[in-house]
C-alpha cells in the first residue's frame, strides 16, 4: 500500500522547467529524506506533492487523485512545513500549534476536547511545553523551528512533508527533531523531509531521494543512494563514509 | 481557549458604544437631557422628539455603522497582508472611492442621494484595492504594497482634481470639495438605508475570513496546506473592503484611518490574533468615529469640523508613532 505516489512530475515556473519528470513513493513507516544541491527543485517538488503548485503528471493520495480531495480533505491527510519558520504576528505558541488543527475544525466552534488534546501532545512531542505561553516572535530560532514542527504534528496528518526541519537547530535539536519525524514514520505515517546534512539523513532515513537539476537521480536506501561516486557527481565534494555506531554516513571532507 | 474568549473586552466595548450613542443623541444645538433623549426616542413627540429621531438617531447609526466597517476594514486587510500597518486609506480605497462618486455628483446625472453615488464609490474602491492586491502579488511584500497604494491614491487625487476641474459651476464643486472632507451633518435616515446594506454585506464578506486569518499567519503555502483557500480570502477581503469602504465614502466622504487605529487599540488584549481582533476592531472603530463626530459638534465656532479632517488629524500622527515604534521590524522586512 502507499500513501502517495507520484508519476512523472514535470513544474515549470515562468516559463523554465524547475522539475521534469520527477516520480516519487511515499510509504507509511518509512522516512523519506530529500537531499540535493541548492536550486536542484527540491522545495519545488514538495510544493508540487503537497498541491500547492500546478504540476503535470499523476499524483495519488491513498489511491484517489489528489485533484479529488477538497483542500480540508487534503489538509487532515498532508501536513507541510515550510522553509524558514515566518510567523506574520506575535500569537502565543499554544495558539501558533492549534493552527495545526484548523483542517479538523468547524468554522463557528472552539477547539474540542479532541483538538486540545492533539495540541497538548504536539507540544510534548516537540518539547515545547514550557514555551506554550510564550510570544512565538521572541523566541530563538531553534524555539521557533520546534513550534513550528509542534504546528504540523498537532494536525495529526500521516503524510508529513517537512521543509529543512533541522536548519537553524543546534545539534541535539536536530537529533530530537529527526528522531520525531522518525517516530511519525514508526507508527505508519510517511514522512518526506528535505534534509541538508546528509550525515542526517544516512542516518534517519529510510530511503534517500536525491535530486539533480530537477531530476531524481538515485532512489534507494541510504547507503546506495549516497555513494562517493554519487555524491561527488551531485555535490561536487568527497566524503568520507565513517561508521558511527549507528550506520554508516556521509562526512563531507572537500569540494572536488 | 473559551467560547467566547474575548467576552468582557466586548462588553466593554458596546458598553461604550451605548454611553457614546446617548452622548450623541444628547449633545448638539439644542442640549437634551439624557431623561428628554430618552422620552423623545421612545415616543417621538414634540421637538425634542424630531431632534433626536429625524436629526440626532440616524447621524448617531451612520457614525456606529460607519465606523465599524471601517474599523473591520483595516483589521481585514491586516489579517490579509499579515501587517499592521495596512489601512484602505493607505491602499487609495477611500480615494479611488471619492474619486468615482466625484464624478457621479460633479455631472449631477443623478440626485446625490440616489444608488449610483454608492455604486459609482464602490467601483472605485473595487478597481483601487483590487488593482492593489493584484499588484502586490501573492508574497504581499509591505513595501510593494505601500508603494503600488500610493501611486493608487494619488492617482484618485487626481481623478478627484479632474472631477472638480470639469465640475460645471462651482455649486458643484463645493458641493464635493466639501463632502470630501467627510461629514455626518446633515446626514438622514435616507442615507442610512441607502449605505446600511452594502455596510452589512461588505462586513459579511470580510468576517468570514477571521480563522483564514489567522491561518495565515504562517504565510500562504501553510495557510493553503491547512485547508484555506488563499484566492477566496483575497477575493472576499477585496469585495468586502470594496463595498464597506464604498458605501461609507459614497454617504460620508473620505473618512481615513479608523480602520489603522481602532485595530491597533485593541490588539494586545486579544494576543494580537487576526481573527480575535476584528469584533473588538470593528466596536473600537465605531466608538472612535462616534466619539470624533460627538467632538466636532463641541468645538464651538460659527463652522462645524469636518469629521474626514478630524479622523485624519488624529490618524497621521498616531501612524507616524506607529511607524517608529515598528521602524526597526519593517527595516528587517523592507527587503
Amino acid at each position: 500500500m502507499t500513501m502517495l505516489r507520484a508519476e512523472r512530475i514535470d513544474v515549470v515556473l515562468h516559463g523554465r522547467a524547475i522539475v521534469s519528470d520527477a516520480s516519487v513513493t511515499l510509504r507509511p513507516g518509512e522516512l523519506t529524506a530529500l537531499v540535493g544541491p541548492n536550486g536542484a527543485g527540491k522545495t519545488t517538488l514538495m510544493r508540487a506533492l503537497a498541491g500547492l503548485l500546478p504540476a503535470n503528471g499523476s499524483i495519488r493520495l491513498k489511491d484517489r487523485p489528489l485533484a479529488d480531495f477538497t483542500l480540508r480533505e487534503r489538509a487532515r491527510s498532508i501536513a507541510y512545513l515550510p522553509q524558514g519558520n515566518v510567523f506574520h504576528w506575535p500569537l502565543d505558541v499554544a495558539a501558533v500549534v492549534a493552527l495545526g488543527r484548523h483542517p479538523h475544525a468547524d468554522p463557528f466552534s472552539p477547539l474540542t476536547g479532541t483538538d486540545r488534546a492533539a495540541v497538548a501532545h504536539a507540544l510534548a512531542a516537540a518539547q515545547i511545553e514550557d514555551l506554550a505561553e510564550r510570544i512565538v516572535t521572541t523566541l530563538s530560532g531553534g524555539e521557533r523551528a520546534r513550534v513550528a514542527l509542534a504546528r504540523v504534528l498537532a494536525t495529526e496528518a500521516d503524510i508529513l512533508f517537512a521543509d529543512e526541519p533541522t536548519a537553524s537547530l543546534d545539534p541535539r535539536h536536530q537529533l530530537v527533531v529527526m528522531d520525531l519525524l522518525r517516530g511519525i514514520a514508526r507508527r505508519g505515517g510517511a514522512v518526506l523531509a528535505i534534509i541538508h546534512d546528509l550525515g542526517l539523513a544516512a542516518r534517519f532515513a529510510d530511503r534517500v531521494l536525491v535530486m539533480q537539476r530537477g531530476r531524481i537521480v538515485a532512489d534507494a536506501a541510504p547507503r546506495e543512494a549516497l555513494s562517493d561516486a554519487r555524491l561527488a557527481d551531485v555535490f561536487g565534494i568527497a566524503v568520507a563514509q565513517v561508521d558511527s555506531g549507528d550506520g554508516v554516513m556521509p562526512v563531507p571532507l572537500r569540494p572536488v | 481557549m473559551t467560547r467566547f474568549p474575548d467576552f468582557r473586552l466586548n462588553l466593554a466595548l458596546v458598553a461604550l458604544l451605548l454611553a457614546l450613542a446617548l452622548a450623541s443623541l444628547a449633545i448638539g444645538p439644542a442640549a437634551l437631557s439624557p431623561r428628554t433623549v430618552f422620552d423623545a426616542l421612545m415616543t417621538g413627540d414634540g421637538v425634542p422628539g424630531l431632534i433626536v429621531r429625524e436629526i440626532r438617531l440616524p447621524r448617531t447609526l451612520l457614525a456606529l455603522a460607519i465606523g465599524g466597517t471601517l474599523g473591520l476594514s483595516g483589521a481585514a486587510l491586516q489579517g490579509l497582508v499579515r501587517n499592521p500597518l495596512a489601512e484602505p486609506a493607505l491602499f487609495g480605497a477611500p480615494q479611488a472611492a471619492a474619486a468615482a462618486a466625484s464624478f457621479v455628483i460633479a455631472f449631477g446625472f443623478f440626485p446625490a442621494t440616489s444608488f449610483a453615488v454608492p455604486f459609482a464609490a464602490i467601483a472605485g474602491a473595487l478597481v483601487s484595492i483590487g488593482g492593489l492586491v493584484a499588484i502586490a502579488g501573492r508574497r504581499a511584500s509591505l513595501t510593494v504594497t505601500l508603494l503600488a497604494g500610493l501611486a493608487l491614491a494619488s492617482f484618485a487625487g487626481a481623478a478627484t482634481a479632474l472631477a472638480l476641474n470639469l465640475a460645471p459651476n462651482p455649486f458643484a464643486a463645493i458641493e464635493i470639495a466639501f463632502w470630501l472632507l467627510g461629514s455626518l451633518q446633515d446626514r438622514s435616515s435616507e442615507h442610512l438605508y441607502l449605505a446600511t446594506p452594502f455596510l452589512a454585506l461588505g462586513c459579511v464578506l470580510m468576517a468570514l475570513n477571521a480563522r483564514a486569518f489567522r491561518a495565515l499567519t504562517l504565510g500562504e503555502d501553510a495557510a493553503t496546506s491547512l485547508g484555506v483557500n488563499v484566492d477566496m480570502v483575497r477575493l472576499r477581503v477585496v469585495i468586502g473592503v470594496a463595498l464597506g469602504v464604498g458605501a461609507a465614502v459614497a454617504v460620508v466622504g473620505a473618512i481615513g484611518f479608523v480602520g489603522l487605529v481602532a485595530p491597533h487599540l485593541v490588539r494586545r488584549a486579544v494576543g494580537s490574533d487576526p481573527a480575535r481582533v476584528m469584533l473588538p476592531g470593528a466596536l473600537a472603530g465605531a466608538a472612535l468615529l462616534l466619539a470624533a463626530d460627538i467632538a466636532v459638534r463641541l468645538v464651538p465656532g460659527p463652522v462645524e469640523i469636518k469629521l474626514g479632517v478630524v479622523t485624519a488629524l488624529i490618524g497621521v500622527p498616531f501612524f507616524l508613532v506607529m511607524i517608529f515604534a515598528e521602524r526597526r521590524a519593517l527595516q528587517g522586512s523592507a527587503s
